[in-house]
């Protein structure tokens, strides 16, 4: 993986990348995909990806509202809110 | 006489003989904890609810199938006031405002959570070293891992502080845990058991389970956790399993498979013998023992190593310090914020875990990564298919290794440690049940076997797994916790 | 015009269903802030989404009546970003499955008409609000997060502010007669991001296109687009280079702004959603939900024609606003003459609505009071002039008609000897007038009239009065 790929990867995952540890993370990260190079040997023509063991289809649901106000519930758990929203550091477009 | 080391039903019956009230029960659990706290098998303890709730029960005569029955909840289940961190400083200081579905079944059936239980952050680890909140010791021996990531769970069983606990299991994270503690555990069929309010870390993967003292334990505890939720779509349209009342009938004679694949696995001459004890424990249940191929079964850790990751990265994007959980004070602005606190708020694993997810789901390497595994992983499962058209059930080691020391593995190369969960990883894939009973020890650290069903069968491996410990009593030894103490 | 406009948009609707897409939370709109948001809304750890199926039935309807094609087994997908108001880091969406791919919009400009082919129409959840006004930093309100929304994307076949206009009007006629989508533009259940390239006239390869995002008014989109196009031609003149670009729409300023760069692009990481299962809708469901379809303008219009015999331009402009239609058909049971109630329908109502800039639903005007009003010009009752003032009446003060008539002694005068009484003082009153009229003066014939109605108070029935006026002169005469 390249410095480039490394920094976008810790970008896109909203890391920070650490000077001190930058040689370890690359070794870890590359140790890890020497380890799943192994799929590529596979050969899985025509195979369709399992997403999911069930192979079942989405139960759907009416639409009727089902849920009392829960304000309060999850804005008690905010790191920053004014009780009516939660705040975060000013947003530039 | 002590509560310590014992079963639900042995439990139970000191209740029914009036030798013990629910109250005193609970004292006596919480001064075991106390006595026990260096093992640092639990985050929160819910001491002053679980005391109420025991004087309501001694008050009133409800009976239910755990009523009054102490169990420690893997700090991966929200549970409704009680802090529920999973292991990690990201949310070390979140109070769920809801019960997990399995929370609410078992406070239904009349348990009484005493607290939640150490865990590899975020479930993601084999060793319980990932904590924040520090590693759990190994009941066995102190200094040594209990496995993980239901680390906490199982030590808190192991070390007969509370006879069941839950467990969450992604690749393995309750049957290598049992397996390095002496005890039982099963993964269900994916989508038996409920996965509204179990935080979660790869959703295809993800099941919660019981870590127990016995078969007989999982299969009540199961019968109580499972069933359909409407509020998880991935929840299977099925009522509840009802396996703890037919747990001793009769078994028809089974086929069971042994993965000659895995045979190429270097287990130490300890182990395969003890491997060898459990089969012939086994034919001489009745079982008839035939070799099976899985063809692609070695590709189980790469192709585990994919899926989970990429499912963890999307998974843990929620934790931004903006609605709950851990904000750094250094977030001037929103780039900082992000950053900051998921730095600060993540541990190492979680962090590699997340930048190897991104890594195989970013344009230009998802088709060779992501969409590759999940291929591999629809091969794997094919070839359970084929094999359970032979055979009723697969038999193979739990864990590659015994219980190994804090710091031995994984520091140079993290897939060191990723090579533990090799026996149980494909269930995750498949989806399948798994069952984890102790099978002996070597050194004085317990070693496990495992049993995969096919989908849907728990009732099959549990009475299976039943007979076994009826004939031998592997399930049966406690560590001595001098060491402890 | 050496260059040609190439416009493509995406729009976003959102569908008037009760709950959100994946929860049961209201999807009302206007309430305070963060009250209609659940757990699963939120983000918070270990919920999980559950789908509405309502949300599914509209997305049909929809596709249904742009012939799109229904994919009947459709799967969500998970596009990761980070924005505060995204809460659980990604948005559950469709990417490669949609529920709809195919069919087309008509539009018509100057007289034309034009197809303009759909890509394809998928389902997504909406995200939040932030809110940088009045906060010391920016303010999160949630109650948006998890709306349905369904996201329709044209091919770039159009080639005109105008055309873009016309096709988001469609759209927006397309989705409330459906009642898919209140298509509310200033509540932001309508609106469009455009992606706007221009190249040479004859050119097939498209130019480098910028998107303007989140326009919300049919005003917006054809101001953004008109600029967006100068800019680029000036550009491009210039020898230099359009940049790809995300731009948003200043209405103040009038111009488009690139938004803040980033070092990286957005990598959005698409995966199938784990947490649900494929979606399948069965040929049953579609089956009713085209034996439930409501009645397009176009054979609304046809019906109108045919049934009530009015003419087809009123009728096509009636058929065309739901709230007319609905209107004209609460009425067509109660009023006798069904053609003057569409004229009067389409000429001074219409004229009423679009000079207060309302909708019939939101005036006075009632199927009751109105049809009394039709009723009563129909019978003779009161004549056309004075009924525009009743009209007027209804539209300010709610008065009821055949009360009002009464009181203000309105009725209309057609008793044909007090008419002839009233014309023969008239005349006798204006002689001078009369011999002009006689030796040639036609045009003095609507002097006489003004004057019957000045001493009527406009009561008079007209009719009735050039009848007899006409008479009464050329009796006069010999």
């Amino acid at each position: 993986m390249d410095d480039k790929t490394v920094r976008t990867i810790f970008y896109l995952s909203r890391l920070r990348e650490d000077k001190n540890k930058s040689e370890k993370i690359k070794s870890d990260l590359k140790a890890i995909l020497e380890m799943v190079n192994s799929l590529k040997e596979i050969d899985t023509d025509k195979i369709l990806p399992l997403h999911n063991p069930l192979e079942e289809t989405s139960r759907v649901f009416e639409d009727a509202v089902n849920s009392d106000n829960e304000k309060s519930l999850f804005l008690e758990n905010a790191p920053e809110s004014d009780g009516d929203y939660f705040i975060v550091p000013k947003v530039v477009e | 006489m002590t509560i310590q080391f014992l079963t639900i039903s042995e439990l139970k019956d000191l209740i029914n003989r009036k030798k013990i009230s629910y109250e005193e029960l609970m004292d006596e659990t919480f001064q075991l904890i106390k006595k026990y706290s260096s093992i640092n098998s639990f985050i929160t303890l819910n001491q002053k609810q679980a005391l109420i709730n025991a004087k309501k029960l001694d008050r009133n005569n409800l009976q239910n199938s755990l009523t009054g029955i102490p169990i420690a909840q893997k700090d991966l289940f929200c549970t409704k006031g009680l802090k529920t961190t999973c292991g990690s400083k990201m949310l070390s200081n979140f109070v769920p405002p809801y019960d997990a579905t399995v929370v609410s079944k078992l406070n239904d059936a009349g348990s009484i959570c005493i607290g939640k239980t150490n865990m590899d952050e975020f479930a993601m680890g084999s060793s319980n070293e990932t904590s924040f909140y520090g590693n759990v010791h190994n009941p066995w021996k102190f200094g040594y891992v209990p496995g993980g990531s239901s680390g906490g769970s199982a030590a808190a069983v192991a070390a007969g502080l509370v006879p069941a606990a839950t467990g969450t299991d992604t690749g393995g994270s309750i049957r290598q845990p049992a397996a390095l503690c002496g005890l039982t555990g099963i993964k269900p069929t994916y989508g038996r058991v409920s996965r509204w309010g179990m935080i979660a870390f790869a959703s295809s993967l993800d099941q919660g389970g019981p870590i127990c003292r016995n078969v007989e334990d999982c299969a009540l505890l199961l019968d109580a956790m499972s069933g359909y939720d409407e509020k998880d779509t991935t929840s299977l349209k099925l009522d509840s399993t009802k396996i703890h009342n037919n747990i001793n009938e009769s078994l028809e004679h089974l086929n069971i498979g042994i993965v000659n694949e895995f045979k190429q696995n270097d287990l130490s001459t300890d182990s395969q013998k003890l491997f060898s004890n459990a089969i012939s424990e086994f034919e001489s249940l009745g079982a008839k023992i035939s070799e099976i191929s899985l063809p692609n079964i070695a590709q189980s850790v790469p192709t585990y190593y994919v899926v989970a990751p990429a499912e963890c990265s999307s998974n843990l994007s929620r934790y931004d310090g903006v609605k709950y959980g851990y904000r750094s004070s250094n977030a001037d602005d929103l780039e900082s914020l992000y950053v900051n606190s998921r730095s600060e708020g993540f541990g190492e694993e979680v962090k590699r875990r997340i930048l190897i997810g991104t890594y195989v789901l970013s344009s230009g390497y998802y088709d060779a990564y992501y969409k590759k595994a999940q291929q591999v992983r629809r091969l794997i499962k094919n070839d359970f298919g084929n094999a359970f058209k032979e055979v009723d059930v697969i038999l193979t080691p739990t864990s590659p290794s015994q219980a190994f020391e804090f710091d031995s593995k994984g520091k140079q190369d993290p897939t060191e440690l990723y090579l533990e969960d090799l026996y149980t990883i494909s269930a995750n894939l498949a989806g399948l049940p798994a069952l984890s009973m102790p099978n002996g020890s070597i050194n004085g650290l317990p070693v496990g076997i495992q049993l995969i069903g096919n989908y849907l069968e728990e009732e099959k491996i549990l009475k299976l797994g039943h007979h076994f410990q009826k004939e031998t009593d592997h399930h049966l030894k406690k560590p001595s916790l001098e060491e402890f103490a | 015009m050496k260059w040609e406009t190439v416009i493509g948009l995406e729009a976003h609707v959102q569908l008037s269903t009760e709950t959100k897409l994946f929860s049961r939370a209201s999807t009302a709109f206007g309430d305070e802030a963060n009250t209609n948001v659940n757990l699963v809304d939120c983000g918070l750890p270990g919920v999980l989404p559950t789908v509405n199926k309502n949300a599914f039935y509209k997305a049909i309807k929809f596709g249904l009546a742009i012939d799109a094609s229904i994919n009947k087994v459709s799967i969500f997908d998970r596009k990761n970003y980070f924005y505060p108001d995204l809460p659980k880091g990604y948005q559950i969406t469709q990417m490669e499955k949609p529920i709809l791919e195919g069919g087309s919009i008509e539009i018509h400009i100057d007289g034309i008409k034009r197809k303009i082919n759909i890509t394809r129409a998928h389902l997504e959840e909406d995200a939040g609000k932030s809110i940088h006004e009045g906060f010391k930093g920016t303010g999160i309100d949630l109650n948006r997060s998890g709306t349905p929304l369904l996201e329709i994307v044209s091919e770039p076949e159009l080639r005109s502010s105008q055309e873009a206009v016309a096709y988001m009007k469609e759209l927006h006629k397309i989705v409330t007669f459906l009642d898919v989508s209140d298509g509310e533009m200033s509540q932001g259940s309508l609106r469009c991001d455009a992606n706007v390239s221009i190249r040479l006239k004859g050119e097939t390869a498209l130019g480098t296109r910028t998107e303007i995002k989140n326009i919300n008014s049919f005003k917006f989109i054809e101001k953004a687009i008109e600029y967006e196009v100068k800019r680029q031609i000036a550009v491009l003149e210039s020898e230099k280079k359009v940049e790809q670009e995300t731009r948003l729409y200043d209405s103040v300023k009038n111009e488009t702004r690139p938004m803040r760069s980033k070092e990286f692009a957005n990598d959005y990481r698409y995966f199938p959603e784990p947490d649900l299962l494929p979606v399948v809708i069965t040929d049953k469901e579609i089956d009713d939900i085209k034996k439930h379809f409501p009645e397009m303008p176009k054979e609304k219009s046809i019906r109108y024609v045919q049934k009530f015999g009015i003419n087809e331009s009123e009728s096509s402009i009636i058929s065309n606003s739901k709230n007319l239609a609905n209107f004209f058909e609460d009425c067509i049971e109660i009023v006798n003459d069904k053609t003057l109630l569409a004229k009067i329908l389409v000429g001074d109502i219409s004229s009423l609505l679009n000079k207060d800039a309302k909708e019939i639903t939101d005036t006075n005007f009632t199927p009751e009071n109105i049809s009394q009003l039709i009723n009563l010009i129909s019978d003779g009752t009161i004549s056309g002039k004075i009924a525009k003032d009743v009209l007027e009446q209804i539209r300010s003060k709610n008065i009821d008609p055949n009360e009002y008539i009464k009181e203000q002694g309105l009725i209309q005068i057609s008793d044909e000897d007090e008419i002839e009484k009233i014309i023969l003082e008239i005349l006798a009153k204006n002689s001078e007038q009369v011999k002009a009229y006689n030796n040639g003066k036609d045009k003095l014939f609507g002097f006489f009239v003004g004057q019957v109605m000045k001493a009527t108070q406009g009561k008079a029935n007209p009719k009735s009065v050039n009848l007899i006026l006409k008479k009464a002169l050329s009796n006069e005469h010999t």
